[in-house]
């Protein structure tokens, strides 16, 4: 997958979470959390749907690599280049 | 064949749950040792009709646009959408503190706002001092037991108004005596004073409906009339469970929510870690069935009352069966929007004693004789405070706390269960956990975010 693709993938998992998020304004580099009004409970679901899609299993202490979309990119594009 | 999680317990928390871990992995099974689903809020048939066995009105009302109201982050964790429901928020409630003063109170925090300012003018600053308190505490930080009756005095300096403060908030959800601790008392204050209270516009069965509808389709299993009889352990982990018929059932994980000591008693060698320091809160609760026009003119615009006639609101056990003094009296056709029904319903709840029932219930008449005795003067003390209804009763039904724990298996009929919570759900176990009432969020929401948070916190990032 491309930078780009993964950071669609993102937004996709996120609109399935929240079909009222807005993306416009979203800052790619700021943490996803404050600026979409996510909670952890919310967060967790990035992570079971990245399992459930693409069959990546994130252990817990890397939670926090996923905290911006820039940071989704960066953990995410060595795991998902043959995706 | 072996499951992923075994959900014991198909009540809201239960189901809540087993539809949060079916939206990732449907090798889910739920084990109902009743008929019907529900748990504490089901519902049964009587004379052709429907009658809800616990729901008064749900808490934590929130509008779509809070996204982190409890409401609306339990739908978005369960997937389901806003419109799939039909929402009716009350009318108004009131506290009525016989003989000494009332507050009104809806899901406009204004109104319980400018009613205590002009019955207690002089508690106006202390209660704005409270309410930054209140909106600034985060409940969900592990410390030790805060008694909020002595943070409210502190603030308001007026016993009055502490009472009439704690009284619907202690019956509404309350496992402790006299006191809250304060996390619990923030939790419970933003759920019935700040959010507010609705309910579903048809009845519980449609809400449970619905949910099991989801469940299924995410191709969850449940069984019904199927009681766990054993948790099967080893060391440090459960790994099966055996039901009432022998069969067992291997699974990777389980989740309780069927109480603390209720699941304890499911282990060969129950060892309680968590000592009970003191009685559980029992209940009961009779439904009046009357045709809507012969509701008393104190029902008028009011959703519930939580009334108080005692010198002060005592919320303990009481000595005798049951304690009159207080209660709270419900009317469920009272909710914005609902259709008008041909018969509408009065519920009342007072406080009862577990034990004296027990007592009771040696003498299978004597117990029926003092049920209708209860009513009876349940219904006169509601009737004081609304007005009569005796006159055209359509049907009357009554649960004393021997009812509740023939039906949900709740220890003690104690419907908020025991007083120490287990607030992390951990049971000593490394894949088995508890969730529900005894874990420490009590409504229908707060019960069904304690299923949901319990899966996410413990079981989803470990599967």
């Amino acid at each position: 997958m491309t930078r780009d693709q993964i950071k669609d993938l993102i937004l996709d998992i996120i609109a399935d979470i929240d079909d009222e998020a807005d993306f416009d304004t979203l800052k790619s580099d700021q943490p996803l959390r404050d600026q979409l009004d996510l909670d952890s409970m919310d967060f967790l679901d990035i992570v079971m749907e990245l399992r459930k899609r693409h069959q990546l299993q994130i252990p817990e202490e890397d939670y926090p690599e996923l905290a911006s979309l820039d940071s989704c990119v960066n953990y995410l594009e060595p795991l998902l280049k043959d995706a | 064949m072996a499951v992923s999680l075994v959900v014991i317990g198909g009540g809201l928390s239960g189901l809540a749950a087993a539809i949060r871990f079916a939206r990732f992995n449907p090798n889910v099974l739920i084990l109902e040792q009743h008929s019907r689903s529900g748990g504490l809020n089901s519902y049964y048939f009587r004379n052709n009709r429907l009658f809800e066995t616990g729901l008064h009105a749900i808490t934590n009302f929130a509008p779509p646009t809070d996204k982190r109201a409890p409401l609306n982050r339990l739908l978005r964790q369960l997937k389901l959408k806003r419109d799939q429901f039909d929402f009716h928020e009350q009318l108004q409630s009131e506290i009525i503190f016989t003989d000494t003063a009332s507050l009104c109170f809806s899901n406009q925090f204004e109104l319980l706002k400018s009613e205590i300012e002009s019955a207690f003018p002089s508690a106006r600053t202390g209660f704005e001092q409270l309410l930054v308190l209140i909106n600034g505490y985060d409940p969900f930080i592990p410390r030790s037991f805060v008694s909020a009756r002595q943070v409210l005095i502190e603030h308001l300096d007026d016993q009055l108004l502490v009472d009439m403060l704690l009284c619907p908030l202690m019956f509404y959800g309350s496992s402790v005596a006299n006191d809250m601790d304060l996390g619990q008392f923030v939790i419970m204050f933003r759920a019935i004073f700040q959010e507010g209270m609705f309910r579903p516009g048809g009845s519980i069965k449609d809400l449970l409906d619905l949910l099991l509808a989801t469940y299924r389709e995410y191709g969850g299993t449940i069984r019904l009339k199927t009681p766990v009889t054993r948790i099967l352990r080893q060391g440090k982990k459960a790994i099966g469970v055996e039901l009432g018929s022998g069969e067992i059932i291997p699974c990777d994980f389980v989740l309780s929510t069927i109480g603390y000591d209720e699941t304890l008693a499911l282990y060969d060698t129950p060892s309680p870690v968590h000592k009970e320091q003191q009685g559980r809160m029992g209940f009961m609760e009779s439904i009046f069935e009357l045709p809507v026009n012969s509701l008393p003119a104190g029902s008028h615009n009011r959703t519930i009352i939580f009334y108080n006639q005692g010198e002060h609101f005592l919320y303990q056990p009481p000595v005798d069966s049951v304690d009159f003094r207080s209660g709270v009296i419900c009317f469920p056709s009272h909710f914005q929007g609902l259709t008008e029904p041909q018969t509408a319903e009065i519920r009342t709840t007072h406080l009862a004693s577990y034990d004296q029932w027990r007592v009771l219930a040696q003498d299978r008449e004597a117990y029926l004789k003092a049920k209708t005795a209860a009513r009876d003067a349940s219904r006169v003390t509601a009737e004081q405070i609304i007005g009569g209804f005796s006159h055209s009763l359509l049907f009357e039904d009554t649960f004393t706390p021997l009812t509740v724990e023939r039906f949900t298996a709740k220890k003690e009929g104690a419907i908020y269960g025991r007083p120490d919570k287990i607030k992390d759900g951990v049971m000593g176990y490394e894949n088995l956990f508890l969730a529900g009432t005894d874990q420490g969020f009590l409504g229908i929401i707060g019960s069904m975010l304690s299923g949901v948070s319990m899966v996410n916190q413990h079981i989803l990032p470990k599967t």
